[in-house]
């Protein structure tokens, strides 16, 4: 009886912690808030955007920030304004999709590392640390040299990159439990790996697997600004923050208002996750601050 | 007590003596760094320039750059050099004379007195023998052999005067093979001294300067040559500062510590509306063209009138608004201004006809429109450009899908060494090639042979080919003249090229110098002179 209701009351009071630790960390706070800003900005682009951002109007090119053009135009004369809200759709798109997807992979390779046999584990840790071995941004070149830019590339980059630093964290956490009392009791009573690494071990990593998941948003949405940024992004004209930059650093001096259209937005979302992320990680598992 | 409270305050004395003297030094070191060098530099009379990348050698038969002839031209000489101004012309150098004996003979006499540095000795015609069968040896394997291909020798004749001996007549030779880098003349004894290799320290040097020093990634110096019997140099130094990136340059003139360089296009309306003080701004045609591509060969595009759909659909002025801010003219073909066979006007107008473009797809059996794609590189203006052609292209009903690559897996798009079968599957691309000053030069990657190496459209027409090798060999320039423009009627008739621009080159440079250059901008640094 007590063991069944301490689950929600814990859980209660885990929320109450983090509501109570948002309202005394203040960067906590501001992370929340640019959080959900962005996202809310993501999904409500198509009403939000005053112009079809890939619309061109050469005459009016580089016009400044106006009434009609709040961030005024680029070299196209396309709002800028909807191009970054459109952009903020391609970060976030990117970033969700590659870490679930890499999470997941993550997840399950690395129980698979820590419960199964040692030539299993020791298989995957020498391919992840292979993965690892790469610098990513090389490894995103040289994989848009092979396969040509676009979205999906870089989806797939991103969780090559990804999963071996999901999977050495479920691992090890995974190792962490399985020799733990209650999973030799369910192992003594005859349950099968199946059941021991669903009911049991799975529950126990995905926290510290989603504050880690969290904190690497802003590290997607800056890969993915990068690789835009490089022409090796998204396909033109899809508005991305990296191309917003990129097509104003050649006017850096004379209209900066565009490499501040594209960074700022870079800027806020990297730094509202990451802020986010921590509170995230102080609240819910103080230990993995160390190890983080 | 007291003697203690004597030495603690001794003590503090003399710490705050140090903070007063470390911050002393430390100010002077921030005034020091915060300091243009100009104002130091402006005293010992010395010239700085920008070249857009580092030098890797300076041996002719091997250079990698325009910035190494460019400082190649001041140490070195040629028999004749291109003629500063805004008319491609040439101008005699280290000779005294040049003529045409008959087409396939030139004779040359050097000026007497050319010494090379270093005690090697006078200028004679058996270094220039030397130079160029050099450079046409094809043991050496020089990426410039193509130009003395048609040596067949140089014969020498006394001690300063030789003969070229063609194998064939040549036109293009005055314009590149002898004003270009391959022209350069080096002094044989110097490069049997050296085993006849040498990268960045010439062994010996006479032009008005002479190699100085090269610190990598930062400049290379070439200081007044004391042998010199020409007309004395203007500048004591030229310091040549490898700057890749054209803002950063800019950065540079305004900071005062470089006299001349080349600025970006999309700086030049700006800088042309609030000029910085004592420069000049000049904007230059560039010897670049840019086209965008259509594939004869690609199953989409086998139809003509498809290909001169897209041909009418794709807006230039548009095109050269966005990608060029409306500082750079449409090209009427491959050959830029000022060259013989530079066409008055394309034969397809520079603004789009969407109205005409779908015509022509309804009769070629798409009335609803295609979908194709475009390949380009990715730089931001040729990226703009694609947007602008896709943009442009809708309006006629044309969908087009944008690829966009890298150099690497870029430049080896259209290679059937590399890409085998799959070059057919290219269907538009931009492209950007430069040259040198002869037309000879631009219409040879067109020909039916430079399908699936460089010419990517797989345009092959007998009568191109033809007029490419007759141009090559006539001297009278007028026909030659006709010849070109034709070749490129032929192309733009084909409905493969639709022609972009030849960009330009905007240049700045400070009051303080009169500059030379060739008619695209390009500086000839060894006629520089103080204003």
């Amino acid at each position: 009886m007590p063991a069944t209701a301490a689950t929600p009351v814990q859980a209660r009071s885990q929320w109450r912690i983090l509501l109570n630790h948002l309202r005394r960390d203040q960067l906590a706070m501001i992370g929340l808030v640019l959080v959900v800003v962005i996202v809310a900005s993501a999904i409500l682009a198509p009403v939000l955007v005053p112009h079809d951002p890939n619309k061109l109007n050469v005459r009016h090119r580089l016009k400044g920030p106006s009434v009609e053009h709040f961030l005024g135009t680029d070299q196209m004369g396309r709002d800028v304004f909807s191009r970054v809200l459109m952009g903020s759709r391609i970060a976030l798109q990117v970033a969700l999709i590659s870490i679930s997807i890499a999470g997941s992979c993550g997840l399950l390779l690395g129980m698979l590392a820590g419960y199964g046999p040692k030539w299993l584990d020791g298989a995957l840790i020498i391919l992840f640390d292979t993965i690892r071995s790469f610098p990513t941004i090389m490894f995103a070149l040289a994989v848009v040299t092979l396969v040509g830019p676009s979205l999906n590339t870089v989806i797939l980059v991103v969780i090559v990159t990804s999963i071996p630093v999901y999977g050495r964290i479920v691992r090890t956490q995974t190792q962490a439990l399985r020799n733990n009392d209650f999973i030799m009791a369910e192992r003594a009573m005859g349950a099968g790996p199946a059941r021991i690494l669903g009911i049991h071990i799975l529950p126990n990593v995905i926290g510290p697997l989603l504050i880690i998941a969290s904190m690497d948003i802003p590290v997607v949405v800056t890969i993915e600004a990068g690789l835009s940024f490089l022409g090796l992004g998204v396909r033109p004209p899809t508005a991305s923050w990296g191309t917003i930059l990129n097509d104003g650093y050649a006017f850096i001096r004379n209209t900066p208002w565009l490499v501040i259209a594209g960074g700022v937005p870079l800027i806020l979302t990297t730094l509202g996750f990451t802020f986010l992320g921590e509170a995230l990680r102080d609240v819910f598992d103080p230990k993995l601050r160390r190890e983080v | 007590m007291p003697a203690t409270n004597a030495a603690h305050r001794h003590t503090s004395i003399v710490r705050w003596v140090s903070i007063q003297r470390v911050s002393a030094v430390a100010v002077c070191l921030i005034l020091l760094m915060a300091m243009p060098i100009s104002p130091l530099l402006a005293e010992t009379n010395i010239l700085r320039i920008r070249n857009y990348s580092d030098i890797l050698t300076l041996d002719p038969a091997f250079t990698k750059s325009k910035n190494e002839d460019i400082i190649n031209e001041c140490i070195q000489n040629k028999l004749i050099s291109y003629k500063p101004g805004d008319e491609w012309g040439w101008q005699l150098m280290a000779a005294e004379s040049m003529k045409q004996v008959d087409p396939t003979h030139i004779e040359f006499k050097l000026k007497p007195g050319i010494m090379f540095s270093n005690g090697f000795g006078e200028m004679t015609a058996e270094d220039v023998k030397y130079s160029f069968e050099r450079i046409a040896d094809p043991e050496l394997k020089s990426p410039y052999a193509e130009d003395w291909s048609v040596l067949e020798m140089v014969e020498i004749k006394d001690k300063y005067t030789g003969v070229l001996v063609l194998k064939k007549p040549f036109a293009p030779i005055w314009m590149t093979s002898l004003s270009g880098i391959s022209g350069t003349i080096l002094s044989k004894k110097a490069m049997m001294s050296v085993g006849e290799k040498f990268t960045t320290t010439p062994p010996a040097s006479s032009g008005p300067y002479i190699f100085k020093e090269w610190k990598p990634k930062q400049v290379t110096v070439v200081v007044r040559n004391p042998d010199w019997k020409g007309p004395k140099p203007d500048f004591d130094e030229i310091h040549f500062y490898p700057i890749d990136d054209e803002k950063t340059a800019e950065i540079g003139f305004e900071a005062g510590d470089i006299d001349f360089t080349r600025i970006s296009i999309s700086s030049l309306e700006q800088y042309q509306a609030n000029p910085p003080k004592n420069a000049t701004i000049v904007n230059k045609p560039s010897l670049y063209y840019s086209w965008m591509g259509i594939n004869a060969e690609n199953p989409m595009l086998k139809d003509a009138r498809v290909r001169k759909a897209i041909q009418m659909a794709t807006d230039i002025p548009s095109i050269l608004e966005a990608a060029y801010f409306g500082q750079a003219k449409a090209a009427t073909g491959i050959i830029p201004p000022g060259l013989l066979g530079h066409r008055a006007k394309t034969m397809v107008a520079p603004t789009a006809d969407p109205e005409g473009a779908k015509k022509l797809l309804a009769e070629a059996g798409y009335p609803n429109g295609i979908d194709i794609t475009l390949d380009c590189l990715n730089k931001s203006t040729i990226v703009t450009q694609a947007q602008v052609i896709q943009a442009s292209l809708a309006e006629a009903g044309i969908r087009l899908k944008i690829n966009v690559h890298e150099s690497g897996q870029f430049w080896v798009l259209g290679s059937e060494k590399e890409m085998g079968e799959k070059v057919k599957d290219i269907q538009l691309i931009t492209n950007r090639f430069s040259s040198q000053p002869d037309p000879y030069w631009y219409t040879m990657w067109f020909v039916t042979d430079q399908v699936g190496v460089w010419n990517w459209e797989r345009f092959s027409n007998a009568e191109f080919d033809k007029l490419h090798t007759e141009a090559a060999v006539e001297t009278d320039p007028a026909k030659r003249d006709a010849m070109y423009k034709r070749m490129q009627d032929l192309m733009e008739d084909a409905g493969c090229y639709r022609f972009i621009t030849h960009e330009s080159a905007p240049i700045i440079y400070r009051n303080t110098i009169v500059p030379a250059m060739s008619p695209e901008g390009i500086p000839l640094v060894r006629y520089f002179k103080k204003a």
